[in-house]
């Protein structure tokens, strides 16, 4: 992708380190860039720092150590009253959901429109649209108690791609769902990705990356890249979907 | 910061409708309802000091002290009229001589005084603003002019010491307002920071996508505002109920001992002021708690 080289990184970690507590670095010198409109899956064993590298995406974690560009701006030293400002052009899937235990699944989806600001006139079409989307249209009132894994999973994507955000981090998104929801889940990342988000989905589900076409592949080892520069400048080998 | 009280629907829904703790309101009512009861002892007690301070001091007695009783009654009437014609005396009551023996005869007996002691003739006047040392120098000056033993004696004078009590019961009532309100404020940041932890996750939530602290903040200081609304006005329909029951029996106790003690009108404007007063001081504290709790998190 030339022409997304020549473009300036939405996403750029240099020489980064995260280190909970005094324990040793669960993630260790990450340098990579993430550009604009590409859609990066990120692989690696269970406790790789899959998670940790995902929550120093969406600004849950600041690093031990190193410096991360977002949006053009640093987001090491950026001031907690402009994380809100920053975290609305992140849209986040969490690995265990995290909806909202006492709103229906119409106003888990609506919730980053509302904190956003967004009139209520203007939340009620694009929230009815992706309810029917992730085929949940009959299910709008229920409490996410009531909903299957695979339902709370689609609402938890729902809710992250409602605001159509400029970086969309998944954390395991298609793990609870059956393998013709997973497909439409998917494309319906691509669709936003086609939009020109920046989609980075954590997943130990390799294959996955057969279903976006262009996608790249950011393998953590041990809280390392375990190919830091070869595996982001080229698009996954047929190589590495068979291993 | 009031206007956050009427939060759109659909923010109000973001930490579940209902309380902010189950007991908050009837801890806030409790305290409303001592406070009320506090500010009402201070406000009858600072009138009772103003009204009978006010007309104590406006009271001064002139005594004649003169040996021989012709010259003593002349001297009496003399200054009385001299009084009646003085600009800033508004009142002239000598006082009779048979009540001046009465008053003393429980000390010194009756015969004894007919008999033995001249007692001396007294005049009650009442200026029209409390007596200051220029006024009585120059009253005296005049009085003496036609009675040269007269002696002033300002009701101000032993007025002091009871001043004083009432300033202390004041100060007091003052000091135990500021600890219930500092007591309540107290209870409000228990409850908050209890509230905070059931909805960390929600909480934690809305910060991830973008959410402020001034928003979650709203959402408590909401809660708590009609918590304290509930058990403000509670409390003082309560304390309300205690301090008519009580002005009933004050009124029934006679008005001879007890002149004074009675609420001013505005006393009632300034109680009913008071729930609101909680409900303010129980948003802000949410506000500030809620804030200072959110900024020990990314």
């Amino acid at each position: 992708m030339p022409s997304v080289r020549a473009m300036q990184s939405v996403v750029e970690f240099d020489n980064v380190g995260l280190r909970y507590g005094t324990g040793s670095e669960t993630l260790t010198d990450l340098t990579f860039k993430l550009y604009p409109g590409s859609f990066y899956f990120l692989t690696g064993a269970s406790g790789a720092g899959k998670t940790s590298l995902l929550k120093l995406l969406y600004l849950a974690h600041r690093p031990s150590r190193g410096a991360i560009q977002m949006f053009g701006e640093d987001a090491v030293t950026l001031p907690r009253d402009r994380l809100p400002g920053f975290r609305r052009r992140i849209g986040v899937v969490f690995q265990d959901f995290r909806l909202v235990e006492h709103l229906s699944t119409f106003d888990n989806i609506a919730l980053p429109l509302r904190i956003s600001g967004i009139q209520e006139k203007d939340i009620k079409g694009p929230v009815t649209e992706m309810l029917n989307w992730i085929g949940l249209a009959e299910r709008a009132e229920a409490r996410p108690a009531t909903l299957s894994g695979g339902e709370q999973q689609r609402v938890a994507i729902a809710r992250a791609v409602i605001g159509r955000p400029e970086v969309l981090v998944a954390d395991e998104p298609t793990g609870n769902v059956d393998p013709e929801m997973a497909k439409r889940l998917l494309q319906l990342f691509a669709a936003l990705n086609k939009l020109g988000t920046t989609i980075v989905v954590a997943t130990h589900d390799i294959h996955l990356l057969q279903e976006i076409e262009g996608s790249q592949m950011m393998r953590l080892d041990k809280g390392r890249l375990s190919d830091p520069t070869g595996s982001l400048k080229n698009p996954p080998k047929p190589l590495i979907l068979k291993s | 910061m009031l206007l956050d009280f009427a939060l759109p629907d659909h923010e109000r829904k973001l930490i579940p409708e209902g309380r902010v703790s189950g007991s908050m309101p009837w801890v806030i009512a409790i305290m409303t309802f001592l406070t009320v009861l506090a500010a009402a002892a201070g406000l009858v007690l600072a009138n009772a000091a103003l009204q009978g301070g006010a007309d104590l001091a406006r009271q001064v007695t002139v005594q004649i002290i003169e040996p021989d009783p012709a010259a003593r009654t002349a001297q009496r009437d003399t200054v009385a009229n001299m009084l009646r014609s003085e600009a800033g005396v508004t009142e002239v009551a000598p006082v009779p001589d048979a009540r001046v023996r009465e008053l003393l005869s429980p000390w010194l007996g009756s015969d004894v005084i007919d008999a033995e002691i001249p007692v001396p003739s007294l005049i009650d006047i009442t200026l029209d603003e409390p007596a200051n040392e220029s006024v009585l120098t120059a009253l005296a000056a005049k009085i003496r002019k036609l009675a040269p033993s007269a002696k002033l004696d300002s009701q101000a004078s032993w007025m002091a010491p009871f001043s004083n009590l009432m300033n202390s019961l004041l100060l007091l009532t003052g000091g135990i307002l500021l600890l219930l309100l500092l007591a309540t404020a107290t209870s409000v940041m228990i409850a908050i920071r209890s509230a905070l932890n059931t909805h960390r996750e929600t909480i934690e939530i809305m910060h991830m996508m973008g959410g402020t602290d001034l928003q979650a903040a709203r959402l408590f200081q909401r809660r708590m505002a009609l918590d304290a609304l509930f058990g403000g006005v509670v409390g003082f329909i309560l304390a309300s109920a205690i301090i008519w029951l009580l002005s009933l029996q004050f009124s029934a106790a006679g008005t001879s001992l007890l002149t004074g003690a009675s609420m001013p009108w505005y006393g009632w404007i300034i109680l009913a002021l008071i729930p609101l007063a909680v409900m303010g001081l129980a948003m802000l504290i949410a506000r500030r708690t809620v804030i200072s709790a959110l900024k020990k998190i990314l």
